[in-house]
């Protein structure tokens, strides 16, 4: 039938243009592509100076991931797993990091090339970027979580928040004042942030000896740790002080719990802020409440234990299968100097790896907390490292979830038990 | 029954009426609040205190979602296209001749019809990373294709059984060539059918998210439904409730057009499916 | 156009009157034309399964390019035993019972209403269409917010103060709420296909005999309807076992409202471990097969008339 013939002629040249039109690549500097999470904006900016500033060495182009860590590894893995030459660099979630270095995804940077990417870095950033004694992502991000309060209702509770406070004492001061604790707490990797500040605040740790790989020993059940966070997530699910949609929130939607008539404490990172403030700037959001933001360390598991404030940020990664290699190393380089690191931070609200910004009058001036939030990134109690993190993470997940049905008795063997079942492939996750 | 008393047709004008309420509902809800912005999307009401056209600006100054809306119009225009060429002269095969295998190929075609789609999805992304069909357009329009065919397949069946095909004979007879006969004969009954089978496999492939999800990950060929689930706010801890909003309904225009203009086609495209003439 | 013979017979095959030579040309014209249909459905959707059978006797991760090995048939041991397994073909279960029986009822009350309302009956097939093209994805956002207490007016209207999301159940609700909005069209459509062929004729003569509405209905209009009923039920019941895309966007599964595929997904594409996640698809198209099979034996329906639209 002609008419068929003709159909498909049409279609194969539509799809041969689409192919060819996709095919790209030309002349001029050889164009780096970065793959980074949403920052308003700002990663295009970095890019765009970083783009300058190699003097036409290369250009880079920015294409941004979903919102959040899980998402974001699943759209590398798949890619890379395709062996995709499309990316150059990588922001990823330093939980990941060992994953993609064992899968082989992530280029090692040399002796020579390490040097110059940690000096002056924070040591948690640096860490939590090697694998097996090398550096195989470049610190570059730093984030970590506060304890976000209404400082009226602080003074409501008589709460002293310039001294350590307990998750006990928070859930009650907001159960006296009527007012909600917002966490973070649906079935995601937030939650997983969550439990690992109880578990490392009380002393434990999700799962010890890392380096077994799959044999690795899953610990929530020694020390009373596991059983520990069960109590405090427990408590707050049952409290009056649980905002309706605890189990489902994630960051921004305990924001939106804080600024309202209920909000009275906030776990969230370090943006919040910076986000409200934009909210004011933008007429959405009053200016009270904006000066009614306090801030406090991450509360303490245990009235003996310092707290371990939580530790996330974006460690940048070169492909294996980019084109570009020594490219994209310069180009990370350029992305962590002091000044752009601190032009970044001010225009992302995200917070940096690099130690000296802390320091700068221009960041203190954006960022009052600033010195609190380098302490609690100093003290930070990192989440495991290990290249089956997705597993154990999800295990922590299903087992600690919805917060109101925790089992302290039960909840910790049970995810141990998970753990080593998931990693054995014996049992389904 | 059979005849219409005014209490009867009351009470079934009063049901039309709840019906139309509750199937607007949902998409004037969307409608709704994609027209809010700030503190409003948080409000928990039906309506934004103040109307604002930002989400639409916002969704169109977004390139994951203007490229995924090129992506889904193209993918879909392609995958239909073939589809229902595909299938034309299947159907015109069985319809019209008689070879050994047909019965087979009707059966086959209803077995991948009731198909598990995510069941096929880990074998085609190990094999698409394999020869580099994975985030192309082809990637997604070749399941689009296999999973459109036996929809398309029957429905242009059942339509062709209905065309009095000894018409072509008589236009023969009467000294037509073969393709006058096709083309002026036969032509202008089977064109309703194939653009009826048209809009149906649009629809599936407009539709599709699990192959979407699966098989792409970057703007080069995720489609409409999956960029929706990967939206992202500002920044990494917002939500983007109201561009979603606002990029929902734009995505339900052209649905909604087309139901409009071709109501008439579609119900005859379904209903054809379950009965036999 | 509509007979009112219950009773179908198969097609009757056309006997070849022309020469040998014809019936062989035809032949091959059938098999050509037919040709890229078939294999473009072979390519795409059964050379995927069988390899998807092969993978399943691995263990194997896209991640851990070192550790994959044989594992013979215990990938299917592990799913069969696991508790998550079976908490998700309930879950699928009670879904696809839900919706699909939920949507036959108000799809044929829909469908009697398309077919006799006086007014708006135009009105009604057109606004009722605009479901089934509406994208799955959106659908489900639309309810999600209609629900979700911070941003949804649901709680607002009735009075109540659920967190809809957080509860199993309540979660359910709403994703089978979102699928019946849905699909149900697409439902009342293939009704309204079946209902058609019912003859007023028939429904008179029940009439004169004495037979009372529900009588009329159990007797004459459902034995009528029987092939259609059976199409749209196997149809939305194969659709609704697949569910996936609601969960996706209502719940990511959380809180056991995972359905099998969405298991399926997690552990082909987030886990990347395709081994396991080849074993579910394995076995996901087991279930098919037997429901596939349940309906037939239900309905005691050759199924070779299925396969031709006739």
């Amino acid at each position: 039938m002609p008419r068929r013939h003709g159909l498909l002629a049409v279609a194969l040249a539509l799809v041969a243009s689409v192919v060819v039109g996709c095919g790209g690549g030309g002349s001029g500097p050889p164009e780096l592509n970065w793959y980074v999470p949403p920052d308003n904006g700002a990663y295009q900016k970095l890019a765009d100076r970083c783009s300058r500033a190699s003097g036409g060495a290369y250009r880079v182009k920015v294409s941004v991931l979903p919102t959040d860590a899980s998402g974001q590894r699943e759209q590398l893995v798949r890619r890379l797993a395709a062996k995709d030459s499309s990316i150059d660099v990588m922001a990823l979630d330093p939980v990941y990091v060992p994953e993609f270095a064992e899968a082989r995804f992530l280029r090692p940077f040399t002796a020579a090339e390490a040097p110059t990417l940690t000096d002056g870095m924070l040591s948690s950033a640096v860490e939590s970027s090697e694998w097996r004694g090398r550096l195989v992502a470049a610190p570059f991000r730093a984030n970590t979580q506060l304890l976000w309060y209404r400082k009226s209702v602080a003074a409501e509770a008589g709460l002293d928040l310039t001294r350590p406070i307990g998750w006990d004492d928070l859930i009650t001061a907001a159960e006296k004042t009527h007012k909600t604790v917002a966490v973070p707490a649906k079935r995601y990797e937030g939650l997983t942030v969550w439990v690992n500040g109880l578990v490392t605040g009380a002393g434990g740790a999700i799962v010890r000896d890392v380096e077994k790989g799959v044999d690795l020993k899953p610990a929530l059940r020694e020390g009373g740790a596991g059983k520990r966070a069960a109590e405090v997530m427990r408590r707050l699910g049952r409290s009056s002080a649980a905002p309706a949609n605890l189990a489902t929130s994630i960051e921004d939607d305990t924001r939106t719990v804080f600024q309202s008539g209920s909000g009275g404490f906030m776990i969230n990172w370090t943006y919040a802020r910076g986000a409200a403030a934009e909210a004011v700037a933008g007429g959405q959001l009053s200016r009270e409440v904006l000066d009614d933001y306090g801030w406090a360390r991450y509360p303490q598991t245990d009235p003996d234990k310092p707290s371990k404030p939580p530790f996330g940020g974006i460690s940048l990664g070169v492909s294996r299968y980019g084109k570009h290699a020594a490219e994209a190393v310069s180009a990370v380089r350029c992305a962590g100097t002091l000044e752009n690191q601190i032009t970044y931070m001010l225009e992302s609200k995200e917070t940096t790896a690099r130690a000296a910004a802390y320091d700068d009058p221009g960041v203190r001036a954006a960022l009052p907390m600033a010195g609190l939030i380098k302490e609690s990134l100093d003290q930070a109690g990192p989440r495991p490292r290990t290249p089956y993190y997705n597993d154990v993470s999800a295990s922590v997940q299903r087992e600690y979830h919805p917060p109101a049905d925790v089992d302290p008795n039960s909840a910790p063997r049970a995810t141990d038990d998970l753990i080593t079942g998931v990693l054995h492939d014996k049992v389904l996750l | 029954m059979s005849q219409p008393s005014p209490a009867r047709e009351g009470v079934r004008t009063l049901v039309s009426v709840v019906v139309i309420a509750i199937t607007v509902l949902p998409l004037a809800w969307m409608l709704s609040l994609s027209f809010k912005s700030g503190d409003d999307i948080n409000n928990a009401q039906f309506l934004p205190k103040t109307w604002s056209l930002d989400n639409y600006r916002t969704v169109f100054r977004n390139d994951l979602f203007t490229d995924a809306l090129r992506n889904s119009i193209g993918i879909s225009l392609i995958a239909t296209a073939i589809a229902v060429a595909c299938a034309t002269g299947t159907a015109y095969a069985i319809v019209r001749m008689e070879f050994p295998g047909k019965r087979l190929i009707l059966l086959g075609a209803l077995a991948i019809a009731m198909f598990p789609t995510i069941a096929v999805v880990g074998p085609l992304f190990d094999m698409w990373r394999t020869i580099g069909l994975f985030d192309t357009w082809i990637g997604l329009i070749l399941p689009y294709l296999s999973f459109t065919m036996p929809l398309s397949i029957w429905t242009l069946t059942s339509f062709f059984k209905q065309i009095p095909w000894a018409l072509e004979d008589a236009a023969r007879i009467d000294g037509a060539s073969a393709w006058q006969a096709f083309r002026y004969v036969i032509a202008p009954m089977a064109v309703p059918a194939v653009v009826t089978t048209a809009i149906l496999v649009f629809f599936f492939a407009w539709n599709d998210f699990v192959f979407s999800v699966s098989l792409t990950s970057t703007n080069n060929s995720r489609t409409v439904p999956a960029a929706l689930a990967f939206f992202t706010g500002a920044s990494q801890f917002q939500q983007p409730t109201a561009a979603i909003a606002a990029a929902s309904v734009v995505v339900s225009v052209p649905v909604i057009v087309l139901v409009l203009v071709f109501q008439k086609r579609i119900v005859a495209g379904i209903t054809s499916g379950a009965v036999k003439e | 156009m509509s007979t009112a013979s219950a009773t179908r017979t198969a097609p009757r095959h056309r006997k070849p009157r022309k020469q040998l030579d014809h019936a062989q040309r035809m032949r091959r014209t059938g098999w050509l034309l037919s040709a890229p249909a078939v294999l473009i459905m072979l390519a795409v959707a059964i050379a995927p399964l069988v390899d998807a059978a092969w993978l399943s006797l691995f263990h194997k991760r896209l991640t851990t390019p070192d550790a994959n090995s044989f594992a013979g048939l215990s990938n299917y041991w592990v799913v069969l035993k696991d508790p998550l397994w079976w908490t998700d073909v309930w879950t699928t279960l009670a879904l696809t019972v839900l919706t699909v029986s939920v949507e036959f009822v108000i799809g044929f009350g829909l469908a009697q209403l398309m077919q006799r309302a006086l007014y708006l009956r135009r009105t009604l097939r057109t606004i009722v269409l605009i479901p089934y093209g509406i994208v799955t994805v959106v659908s489900a956002y639309a309810w999600r917010y209609a629900f979700d207490p911070s941003t949804g007016f649901v709680n607002d209207w009735f009075g109540t103060d659920v967190a809809w999301f957080d509860h199993r159940w309540t979660a359910l609700f709403v994703i089978a709420l979102s699928e019946i909005w849905k699909t149900t069209p697409f439902m009342s459509l293939l009704l309204l296909g079946g209902l058609i062929q019912v003859s007023p004729d028939v429904h008179e003569a029940a009439r004169v005999d004495g037979a009372g509405p529900w009588q009329r209905l159990t007797r004459v209009t459902l034995p009528i309807m029987k092939q259609a009923i059976l199409v749209a039920l196997l149809f939305r019941t194969m659709d609704a076992f697949r569910i996936f895309d609601s969960v996706f966007v209502m719940t990511g599964g959380a809180n056991d409202t995972e359905t099998v595929s969405f298991l399926a997904y997690r552990q082909l594409v987030s886990r990347t471990a395709l081994g396991l996640g080849s074993a579910i698809s394995v076995l996901l198209f087991a279930c098919v097969l037997l429901i596939a099979f349940l309906f037939i034996k239900l309905f005691r329906t050759d199924v070779s008339k299925l396969g031709s639209p006739t």
